[in-house]
């Protein structure tokens, strides 16, 4: 297998990936317990549900900066 | 950080689900419109308050006080079923733990109910089906004629040692009394070994039960110090793990003849300042005490029920409000149904 580019653009390539992934796992540990505490209260109360999906949701937004640090990395750097 | 295993337990979950419990639990104002009401009004009134289904349910075989007080008993056994049913892990072990006293109170019920000779329903009707043991094993409880064989289905079921039970039954000599000691100080020391009190919020919930055993200590003490009995008789009713009255002073508090002597004993104890007053005045009324006593146990479940908001602290606060909330219906209802004026009641009420 024949390696091409430089080094600098490799690096670059693992810090969006791992910007990407360990966003990704932040928010998904955080979206499990929101998760279950909004299957809770829609359980109990089923007009909680469109408030529960705003906060189900919210975490995304950490997985939404790490993409764009990936996007800045790749096409800025 | 990773630790998220089952075995830990589904806070998010059963914490989210008794919150929105909570949030329709009666409030003050509550008990205060419930007081100016007849027992229909309130059975109307609770009916509106998420007793609906059990006050229908019950309503063609029931009415008046015994129809809140069995849906009221029947609702609150469904309610924490459902929460013992939601937790996992870990906190199932506490929750379950923490609710084995139904099943101890509906042994309790059936032994009591034998022995006076009560047929099937009339027991059933009593029981409260709010700890692990269902209906169905609770049926097959009282179809049985033998205490001892009642003794020893109940320690397979509820996972107790039959033997333990059955020796200590055989020990008493057939005394009922006895046998329930035994399943109280069993209840507590099995409670108690079910917390793992190395996070701060177990510890809590530990220490709240240890304060649990002495509020039950105390007033064990003092209404048998009203009957005129104390000293080492009293010991062997006193349940082990109190926090603040170890053996030590619970040995102070029984050998002393009146309860103005163990006035200076009991100052050493945290809520002495909420009894002070009715314990130092001339007539002691230890009803009144027992209610100042619960009423601190409240304060003290407040107090923490809002510091750790994913553990099984906010799951047993709800339990405690619960069971009280049920707890003060009832006496509204038995206190109006008798007559009593209503500062009397509401001097009843824990709130």
């Amino acid at each position: 297998m024949v390696l091409e580019g430089d080094v600098g653009s490799g690096l670059i390539a693992i810090g969006a990936g791992l910007a990407v992934g360990l966003t990704g796992l932040g928010a998904g540990m955080a979206e499990g317990d929101v998760g279950a505490a909004a299957v809770g209260a829609i359980t109990e109360d089923m007009s909680l549900f469109g408030k529960s999906m705003i906060f189900v949701v919210l975490p995304e937004t950490i997985v939404i900066f790490g993409l764009v640090i990936a996007i800045i990395s790749i096409f800025v750097m | 950080m990773f630790s998220r295993s089952g075995k830990k337990g589904n806070y998010a979950y059963t914490v989210a689900r008794v919150k929105a419990k909570k949030s329709h639990l009666l409030g003050e104002e509550d008990y205060n419109k419930m007081l100016q009401m007849s027992v229909p009004e309130i059975s109307r009134y609770i009916s509106e308050s998420g007793y609906q289904k059990e006050m229908v349910d019950l309503a063609g075989r029931l009415e008046g006080i015994d129809l809140v007080e069995h849906a009221t008993y029947v609702n609150m056994a469904k309610v924490f079923s459902s929460i013992l049913s939601a937790s996992q892990g870990e906190l199932e072990v506490m929750v379950a733990a923490y609710l084995e006293k139904w099943d101890i109170w509906n042994l309790k019920v059936i032994l009591r109910g034998k022995s006076y000779g009560l047929n099937t329903d009339a027991i059933m009707e009593d029981l409260v089906p709010a700890g692990r043991l269902g209906t169905e094993s609770l049926e097959k409880l009282i179809s049985l004629d033998a205490t001892e064989d009642i003794l020893a289905n109940f320690g397979r079921m509820a996972k107790v040692n039959p033997q333990a039970l059955l020796d200590a039954y055989r020990e008493s000599g057939g005394n009922f009394g006895a046998i329930e000691d035994y399943l109280d100080k069993y209840y507590y020391a099995r409670l108690i070994a079910s917390i793992d009190p190395t996070s701060r919020p177990t510890k809590l919930f530990q220490e709240y039960v240890r304060k649990e055993i002495d509020v039950k200590n105390l007033e064990t003490i003092l209404k048998l110090k009203a009957e005129g009995i104390y000293g080492e008789d009293v010991m062997q009713y006193i349940i082990p793990g109190g926090k603040q009255i170890d053996k030590r002073l619970a040995v102070q508090l029984v050998n002393a003849e009146t309860i103005e002597a163990a006035a200076s004993d009991l100052s050493q104890l945290d809520f002495y300042e909420t009894i002070r007053d009715l314990v130092e005045s001339d007539s002691v009324s230890i009803r009144d005490v027992v209610t100042e006593m619960k009423k601190y146990e409240i304060a003290q479940a407040k107090k923490f029920s809002h510091l750790y908001p994913l553990s099984v602290v906010p799951v047993i606060d709800f339990m405690i409000h619960k069971e009280l909330e049920v707890r003060n219906i009832r006496t509204v209802a038995r206190g109006i149904e008798s007559g009593l004026d209503k500062e009397t009641i509401k001097g009843l009420l824990v709130i």
